[in-house]
């Protein structure tokens, strides 16, 4: 079981269907929150609330696949877990593709559901630590000033301070102060932290001058 | 006299062998030999008495009788023939040369006049068939021949040394021999010759009849005729009369042959009792007498005749019609019908054997309405009772098919039931007449026919659902996964010991309800399915609509195309079997989707509109905005095999408008102004 404040979003226009799953899932101690309308659920969708989506693959207003293109769009990556009545082999590839968690075939084993819920569960947990991780690194970084954050990207390039200075236009003493604070700042002891912390941020390492 | 009859008819028989000599040569022998007989018969009943002479001369009627039945070419040769046998007996009485030339001449001439005027005037026998042709004998050969011949006649007289005085009395005396002839000896003789059998021709009892009549002819005759005592006591005109209701009854019985019988028989015993013994006849000269009894004679003998004709005439109408009745009864029966007419003065009914036979009516029965209704199968009662009761009180035109059970079994017949009133010359109706013909055949093939259209539209309606089938699936699919999700949620619940009731009570209640609902998706499907007989009963079109429409539901989503419902108010129900009215909705709306296979999303409309028509029937139509018909073949698409579609087998439309009209309806196809087809579904308004 997630954590308490994880929840799951079922989309589907047959309220039939949708009470039932919905019943079921509270039973099973999940958080649900339902719709019947693809159009409610996106207008209505906050990406911060950790869960997954349960969605229904033929709706009359949009059909699944359409939903989960405009969760992309908006830049969310929900895990989507997707029910149809039909084993349909294009649908399913494309929902695949575009990175659904499951897509389970009506009427569905809870079982195979719960088991889905799971893998979504750790997906979403997982890519909101990545989340948060990036975001502190993030605002880590925002704090650099311009030539602490050009000093940086010259010690991932695993330049010396001498190297560094010159390529700055300055002395060596005045690059290891600006190291220093750099390190500081962004909270790392080794330079080996440093260009892990580097990496995820996705930052490039400078070039060295051509000799 | 009759025993020269077969060689004659032989002789002028249209299909005798031509140029058979003997038979030729005989013939006027035969004749000439009858000639002479009579000759000697008339001379003997003058040689008898001294009172009376014969009344009339035979050889005439023989020679008259005998042109008659001779075909015209060959009269020279009968004339040649009698020439000798005239000469011989006339000789024998030693009459005069120039005398005898000039009675064979007018007696030649006299039987000519007859027998060309019968011929051609009478055309053919039977001679005494009717008042007209009886009439015209009689004035012919009784009076006008002989009395035009009597002018050269009375010179044989006159040449055997009679006064020229006396010419008027031999004139007449000549005539009324001639006439008498014609009237007595010659219809019977005719009658025998003519070679008609006689319509009253019958059993052994009508010959014993005949011949009791005769003797008591005779006897009363007899008695009449007889003797002065009763012209002294002046009851004369009363035994005159006695043998008229023999003579009557005779005609009325035997027709013409009767009546010409019965005058011969008066005759004959007439003659016989005069020249036996005294009677009413030989009281003056043997002249006066014998002109007495020739007046008689022919004053009884006219009317007798003409009765006989008239009875003849009726009796053949009579057979005639019956005939007729037969004629059209046979051809009925050959032909498999049944004729029957209602008299609506009499509310008789009357049917013929072949309709009994139809119907399975017992043979000989009285009939009325109600008894040969009573024959229709129990199911048809109702509406041929209706039908034709209604066409008889209105006097209408009637047109029906219906079953009649035969057997126990509850094997039927088809009968079709035609009827058109009768009208007088006022207008009002008199009768109704009708035909039952045997339909079954071709209701058996109508049937065998119906079951293949059946078969086809059934695979037709398979082929459509399995194009649906995933589509139905999916209709399947929603309640079977709202009722599994429900039931694990209930066992969870119950794992957990959960105390709310009426969480369990709602959760079987979404069971119930779903269960319902795919209960009823397997209904539909089931329904267009199976290979029922098609019903008549009372269709919403409405009903059938939504109905098809929720089977298509899952089809219409995933094709991603809206439906426009536009319902009118107080829509007739339409009669009909269900099914196939479904199989028709779903080939339109499967048509509508497939058109709209590549039309943009926000276009995917079908605009659906049952409504009253003008005409008070049911319009249905449903629009599309798909491709349209294909321009300039707009017309071919209800033509079998013809089709748009790449995998379509070119059947649903003409399937469709085959049941449409089965329904009494109309199915057709328009482009859009816009974009689209419309197809429009018509049927007439409800019969109550």
């Amino acid at each position: 079981m997630a954590d308490a404040c994880f929840t799951t979003f079922l989309v589907d226009d047959d309220p039939a269907v949708l009470r039932s799953i919905t019943r079921l899932l509270s039973a099973a101690g999940y958080k649900t929150k339902s719709f019947s309308s693809p159009q409610n659920f996106l207008v209505a969708h906050d990406p911060s609330v950790p869960g997954c989506a349960i969605i229904d693959l033929a709706m009359a207003e949009l059909d699944g696949l359409g939903v989960q293109q405009e969760l992309i769009k908006s830049g969310s990556n929900r895990p989507i877990i997707f029910l149809t009545g039909r084993g349909d082999v294009s649908s399913t590839v494309k929902a695949m593709k575009a990175g659904a968690v499951d897509f389970l075939t009506k009427p569905v084993e809870r079982e195979a559901l719960f088991s889905a819920l799971e893998r979504a569960a750790e997906l979403d947990t997982l890519s909101r630590q990545k989340r948060r991780e990036t975001a502190s690194i993030a605002e880590r970084l925002d704090t650099l000033t311009h030539r602490e954050r050009q000093v940086l990207e010259h010690v991932i390039s695993g330049r010396l301070n001498k190297q560094i200075a010159a390529s700055l236009g300055t002395v060596e003493k005045t690059v290891k102060v600006h190291r220093g604070r750099m390190m500081a700042k962004l909270g790392v002891r080794s330079v080996a932290d440093l260009v892990r912390l580097a990496e995820k941020a996705a930052i490039e390492p400078a070039q060295a001058p051509s000799a | 006299m009759a025993s020269l009859a077969p060689d004659i008819a032989i002789a002028n028989h249209p299909r005798a062998p031509r140029g058979d000599f003997a038979k030729i040569i005989r013939n006027p022998f035969v004749v000439a030999t009858a000639y002479y007989l009579g000759a000697e018969a008339a001379f003997l009943v003058g040689t008898l008495s001294d009172k009376i002479f014969a009344p009339f001369w035979p050889p005439n009627v023989v020679l008259f009788c005998a042109l008659l039945i001779t075909d015209p070419r060959r009269w020279w040769l009968l004339i040649l023939a009698t020439l000798p046998a005239h000469a011989a007996a006339e000789l024998r009485i030693g009459m005069p040369i120039l005398q005898l030339f000039v009675a064979f001449a007018t007696n030649c001439s006299v039987a000519l006049i007859n027998a060309l005027a019968v011929r051609h005037l009478l055309v053919e026998p039977p001679w005494f068939g009717s008042i007209r042709k009886a009439t015209t004998y009689i004035i012919v050969t009784a009076f006008l021949s002989p009395s035009l011949c009597a002018l050269g006649g009375a010179f044989v007289q006159i040449l055997g040394g009679g006064s020229f005085e006396q010419y008027g009395v031999y004139w007449a005396r000549w005539y009324a021999s001639n006439a008498l002839g014609s009237l007595t000896l010659a219809p019977i003789a005719m009658i025998c010759l003519e070679g008609v059998k006689s319509q009253l021709a019958a059993p052994a009892f009508r010959h014993l009849e005949a011949a009791l009549g005769v003797a008591i002819l005779v006897v009363v005759s007899a008695f009449a005729f007889e003797d002065l005592p009763a012209v002294a006591t002046g009851y004369v005109p009363s035994l005159l009369y006695l043998p008229l209701p023999i003579i009557i009854w005779a005609a009325v019985r035997f027709g013409a042959k009767g009546a010409s019988g019965a005058v011969l028989v008066v005759s004959v015993v007439l003659i016989w009792r005069t020249l036996n013994s005294p009677s009413l006849f030989n009281v003056g000269t043997p002249e006066a007498n014998v002109f007495a009894m020739q007046l008689f004679l022919i004053g009884l003998s006219t009317p007798i005749l003409l009765l006989g004709a008239a009875i003849e005439e009726a009796r053949r109408a009579e057979t005639t019609i019956r005939e007729r009745e037969e004629r059209i009864s046979f051809a009925a029966a050959t032909s498999g019908v049944g004729l029957w007419q209602y008299e609506f003065a009499t509310s008789s009914l009357w049917v013929t054997e072949s309709c009994r036979a139809l119907l399975g009516l017992p043979a000989e029965t009285v009939l009325d309405l109600n008894a040969l209704l009573s024959r229709a199968h129990p199911n048809d009662y109702q509406t041929v009772n209706a039908a034709l009761k209604s066409a008889v009180r209105r006097a209408t035109a009637l047109e029906i098919e219906f079953r009649v059970q035969i057997g126990a079994e509850g094997d039927h017949r088809w009968l079709s039931a035609r009827a058109q009133p009768v009208f007088d010359k006022d207008g009002t109706p008199t009768a109704m007449t009708g035909v039952f013909s045997d339909v079954s055949s071709r209701k058996a093939t109508e049937a065998e026919a119906d079951l293949q259209r059946q078969e086809i539209a059934h695979l037709m309606r398979v082929s459509t659902l399995g194009e649906l089938s995933g589509g139905l699936a999916h209709e399947l699919t929603q309640p079977l996964t709202a009722i599994l999700s429900n039931a694990q949620a209930g066992k969870i619940l119950l794992d957990q010991g959960h105390k709310r009731v009426a969480d369990f009570g709602e959760i079987f209640d979404d069971i119930i309800a779903e269960d319902v609902r795919a209960g009823a998706v397997i209904h539909r499907l089931r329904g267009l399915l199976r290979k029922d007989e098609a019903k008549d009963e009372a269709v919403d079109m409405v009903g059938l609509v939504l109905s098809t429409q929720a089977l298509m539901h899952s089809e219409l989503v995933t094709r991603g195309i809206c439906v426009s419902n536009d319902f009118g108010s107080n829509i007739p129900a339409v009669r009909g079997d269900a099914v196939q009215l479904q199989q028709i909705l779903l080939n339109i709306f499967m048509n509508a989707m497939d058109a709209m296979e590549n039309a943009a999303p926000e276009r995917r409309t079908i605009f659906v509109a049952v409504d009253r028509s003008k005409d008070g029937g049911i319009e249905l139509r449903v629009a599309d905005c798909g491709v349209g018909l294909p321009p300039s073949r707009e017309k071919m698409v209800f033509e079998p095999f013809f089709t748009t579609k790449k995998h379509g087998l070119g059947l649903g439309l003409s399937i469709c408008a085959s049941l449409a009209k089965r329904h009494g309806g109309t199915l057709s196809l328009q482009n859009n102004v816009s974009a689209g087809a419309t197809a429009i579904l018509r049927f007439p308004p409800p019969v109550d």
